[in-house]
């Protein structure tokens, strides 16, 4: 996926080589993901799927489990996330890390660890506590400045982020197929890091026009940046500092 | 215009918090202060004033057109008190589309609340997908360091 997992775990009880078996089994589960959706590997499976070599039955059941969530997401979005309308057909990198750092998370969970944290290049699962009963606190990077936060968020769940800073022009608009014009920077939080991952890749290329779709969704929330500085958010998006 | 790291620039979203005058009184009842004020007013000439209100309320300064090599600009500063807690752009003149490509990147650093990192609480940082490059330099990176030691 072209980026680098971090990984804090509150290993209780738990023996250390308990924990490092836990990490190594979800470090499997993304280099699974990553082999099978990785849009720059042209042997993959999303690539053969996209150019019409292989069929949706061929496919491993993980792409499967993708290909539902990313209907669920286009819905939840009021099509603002549509992998379908991507240049080059369904395109689901939108949406494939956040799922793919959920799964990871899932089992470090199984563990029974008292509280894990897994960052997928910027997306954020998380579970439990880091210490003490409090909540794990999410710097969102500020998008002009590197050394900088624009905000804090506590979350016991999920935070994603998207933005243009880092890779550019990347995004679609789904109206228009042709690049979108980016928020600075777009962040959801909710209990999924799955439909939030898909909800800030909306957000970011539909700007406010996308905002009343997260409004709908039961414990989300997101904050806006627009490319001029100006800010704003939906209810619920509670900042520490 | 730079700023550095660890600046805070207060913002709107600080709501319900009255915003109190930084500078405490100086003794000498109105008329003195109107005097001392005028006397700072001819040593420290503004260009453009909307004139002295008390504290507690906003004044606008804008600054004369300014060659900056690439174009023209103005820039506007809202005073609260002693904060800052605004600033604009009324006029940018730019020659060719490029600088006016760099100004709508650098011009809203201006406004968005700075928080510094370093001294910042947090566990994670949530952004846009880095690469395994820009990790490297990244405020994940460093905290990731941290916790490794």
């Amino acid at each position: 996926m072209g980026t680098v997992f971090s990984f804090a775990i509150v290993t209780g009880t738990l023996a250390e080589a308990a924990v490092r078996a836990a990490i190594a089994s979800a470090c499997g589960i993304l280099h699974r993901c990553d082999a099978v959706f990785s849009t720059w590997d042209g042997t993959s499976p999303v690539s053969r799927f996209r150019r019409g070599e292989a069929t949706l039955s061929q496919m491993p059941p993980e792409f499967h489990q993708v290909i539902e969530e990313c209907r669920a997401a286009k819905r939840a979005s009021d099509g603002w996330f549509d992998p379908w309308a991507m240049p080059g057909g369904f395109d689901p990198t939108g949406l494939v890390k956040g799922w793919a750092t959920e799964r990871a998370l899932g089992v470090l969970r199984d563990t029974g660890v008292p509280g894990a944290l897994i960052n997928g290049g910027g997306d954020v699962a998380a579970f439990g506590s880091p210490a003490n009963g409090q909540q794990w606190r999410v710097g969102i990077r500020h998008p002009w400045r590197p050394d900088a936060l624009a905000g804090i968020v506590e979350t016991s769940a999920a935070v994603a982020t998207s933005g243009c800073y880092e890779r550019g022009p990347h995004l679609i608009d789904p109206r228009t197929g042709q690049a979108a014009s980016c928020a600075a920077s777009a962040t959801v939080t909710g209990p999924s890091l799955t439909l939030a991952d898909a909800l800030a890749t909306g957000v970011a290329v539909g700007g406010d026009e996308a905002l009343p779709a997260v409004s709908r969704l039961a414990g989300y929330a997101a904050y806006l940046i627009r490319a001029d500085g100006s800010e704003t958010s939906t209810g619920g998006i509670e900042f520490v500092r | 215009m730079r700023y550095e790291a660890g600046s805070v620039v207060r913002h709107r979203r600080h709501r319900g918090r009255v915003r109190r005058c930084a500078r405490p009184a100086r003794p000498g009842g109105r008329a003195v202060r109107r005097r001392r004020a005028e006397a700072h007013q001819r040593r420290f000439p503004r260009r453009q004033q909307a004139g002295l209100g008390p504290c507690g309320r906003s004044r606008h300064v804008t600054g004369i057109l300014e060659q900056y090599g690439y174009g023209e600009l103005s820039v506007t500063v809202t005073v609260h008190g002693t904060q800052i807690t605004n600033v604009s752009v009324p006029v940018l003149r730019t020659a060719e589309p490029y600088s006016q490509q760099l100004a709508a990147q650098v011009l809203p650093m201006l406004k968005s609340e700075v928080l510094a990192a370093h001294s910042a609480r947090i566990n994670t940082v949530s952004g846009a997908t880095y690469t395994s490059q820009a990790y490297a330099d990244s405020i994940q990176s460093a905290l990731d360091k941290l916790h490794l030691k």
